[in-house]
């Protein structure tokens, strides 16, 4: 099977879990949001499928093949992650040197023109660079890789808006041109919104859904009206928030829309991705990462 | 074997700039003492002997770097812990014996030019045979490295506290091991360990010299520590 498929995987640190008997799969040829609030369990998990830590239970398959300690998975995926795991005191063009060496399908010629358009400097040292062409850099090297799955930890982390909408015209056109598997993991709903076809929405270690956008965005709509009416409205529906003001009330549903009752006040909107994530994820802070 | 072979490049030739500093360091400091000990005693007397020490403590760094800089890289670069492994055991041999032989030219020529420098070989084994003195210096530094790579793998892996408190142990069994031998063990078995260790360093009991014991003890060592290390790194996570 031509997927990244993660079958219950659990992970504690001490007395927290991290990932809880996560089920989930990556189908080749798509592109996925892996949205998560901060500490909701997304790094752990790319950690686990890049074979960066061990799962305490449970598996990761690519390609059929377990991806712990498989070099023969070594051509089948690149994780371009938040950390910096890259030696500091080497040159931009070096890294791009030696990652040719370790993959065979990098392009060099595809980085340096890329390099060009991000304007990052090749001959700097990694150290040298800022926050965000640091990003830039590891970003350069994951769009250069011509591997069927592409994984990005927080890709934009540090990036102006001019080099984000870069990133996001350069990623749709790379998939245009040599379709893959890339999974953006993210907390910033809004801005990839308009480039992924599939979220997969994490909070407190668990998968809380994984469905297309367009179905989700269909089945997301939220009801505003009197307190009363919305409530009645809602009874027997999956509602996953409220927002209330005086007397007014605005409920979030997801499922299938039916027609108001006759004569109703009530309004129905349609919900966006934003929305619908804060919702799903509740309030308060922290999770588990 | 490609992959393991870029591995290697990647983590030998990371290191020859900070061996470069390394050897340019040394020499500068090496060539000031050497000309004001000159100075000073008109000639008669050289300053500094045994340069291989600093290098003893360059290779313990590197193994240090070793697993530090290159376990990160490499896992980044989708390479899995058993060919990592081997690919700095590959870098720690390479490394070890470069420098051993920059170390055995250099200080061979050093002696030849002025019999007071000596060698840490020479001065054990003498000077007869360069090729062993390689052999040995090669040997001594790829134990140096094993053992700082397992010892980081540990810190690593148990953590500051447990760490300590094992460096504690450590401390604690070799105080203890020294005071058996002082006051509690018989003069026989005193006197058999100390002929066996002679024996691993080469000094035989008839008064022969075996240059191969040496190199053969400081193989065994390191590959002790090597297998700690592989058992270790297996279950290494990324911190």
């Amino acid at each position: 099977m031509t997927a990244i498929q993660i079958k219950n995987i659990t992970k504690s640190y001490r007395e927290v879990t991290a990932l809880d008997d996560v089920s989930v799969s990556f189908e080749f040829g798509r592109i996925y949001g892996f949205l998560g609030r901060n500490g909701a369990g997304k790094s752990t998990l790319i950690n686990i499928i890049a074979n960066r830590i061990f799962a305490d239970h449970g598996e990761v398959l690519i390609d059929g093949a377990p991806a712990e300690e498989n070099m023969g998975i070594h051509e089948k995926l690149f994780c371009m992650s938040e950390a910096d795991l890259y030696d500091r005191d080497l040159r931009v063009k070096d890294h791009f040197k030696w990652t040719g060496r370790f993959y065979d399908g990098f392009d060099l010629n595809k980085a340096l023109e890329l390099s060009r358009k991000f304007n990052l400097d090749t001959k700097k040292r990694f150290k040298a660079l800022s926050k965000g062409y640091q990003s830039i850099f590891k970003l350069i090297i994951a769009l250069s890789l011509n591997v069927p799955y592409v994984i990005f930890d927080e890709p934009v982390l540090g990036l102006d808006a001019n080099h984000r909408e870069l990133f996001y015209s350069l990623l749709l056109k790379e998939f245009e041109n040599n379709e893959r598997t890339f999974i953006i993991a993210t907390h910033l709903i809004e801005e990839v919104s308009g480039v992924i076809e599939e979220v997969v929405l994490i909070d407190k270690g668990k998968v809380l859904l994984q469905e297309s956008v367009d179905t989700l965005l269909e089945r997301g709509y939220s009801v505003s009206g009197m307190a009363r009416e919305v409530d009645c409205y809602c009874e027997g529906r999956n509602v996953i928030g409220f927002d209330e003001l005086g007397s007014m009330k605005i409920a979030y549903v997801l499922g299938e829309k039916t027609a108001l009752p006759q004569g109703s006040s009530l309004q129905i909107s349609a919900m966006n991705l934003q929305k619908l994530f804060v919702k799903m994820t509740g309030k308060g802070g922290g999770g588990n990462e | 074997m490609n992959k393991l072979k870029s591995a290697v490049l990647y983590e030998y030739l990371t290191k020859t700039r900070a061996m470069g500093i390394f050897y340019l360091i040394q020499y500068l400091i090496t060539a000031l003492i050497f000309s004001i000990v000159a100075i000073c005693t008109n000639g008669n007397e050289i300053g500094s002997n045994a340069l291989e020490f600093s290098s003893v403590v360059f290779v313990s760094v590197i193994g240090v770097l070793g697993y530090k800089e290159d376990f990160k890289a490499l896992l980044q670069n989708g390479y899995t812990r058993k060919y990592i492994f081997w690919s700095t055991v590959c870098m720690f041999t390479l490394l070890a014996g470069t420098m051993a032989l920059i170390d055995t030219i250099i200080g061979n020529s050093l002696h030849y030019f002025n019999d007071n420098y000596f060698t840490l070989y020479g001065s054990l084994y003498g000077y007869g045979n360069v090729f062993t003195n390689w052999l040995w210096l090669t040997a001594l530094y790829l134990m140096f490295c094993s053992l700082f790579y397992l010892a980081v793998l540990v810190i690593n892996r148990v953590g500051k506290t447990v760490s300590l408190l094992i460096g504690v142990g450590i401390s604690g069994i070799i105080l203890l091991v020294t005071a058996l031998f002082r006051f509690v063990f018989t003069d026989e078995i005193v006197s058999k360990a100390a002929e066996l260790t002679m024996k691993a360093m080469g000094f035989m009991s008839d008064g022969t010299t075996n240059f191969f014991f040496p190199i053969l003890s400081f193989l065994v060592i390191g590959a002790i520590f090597g297998i700690g290390s592989y058992t270790v790194i297996r279950r290494t996570e990324l911190k």
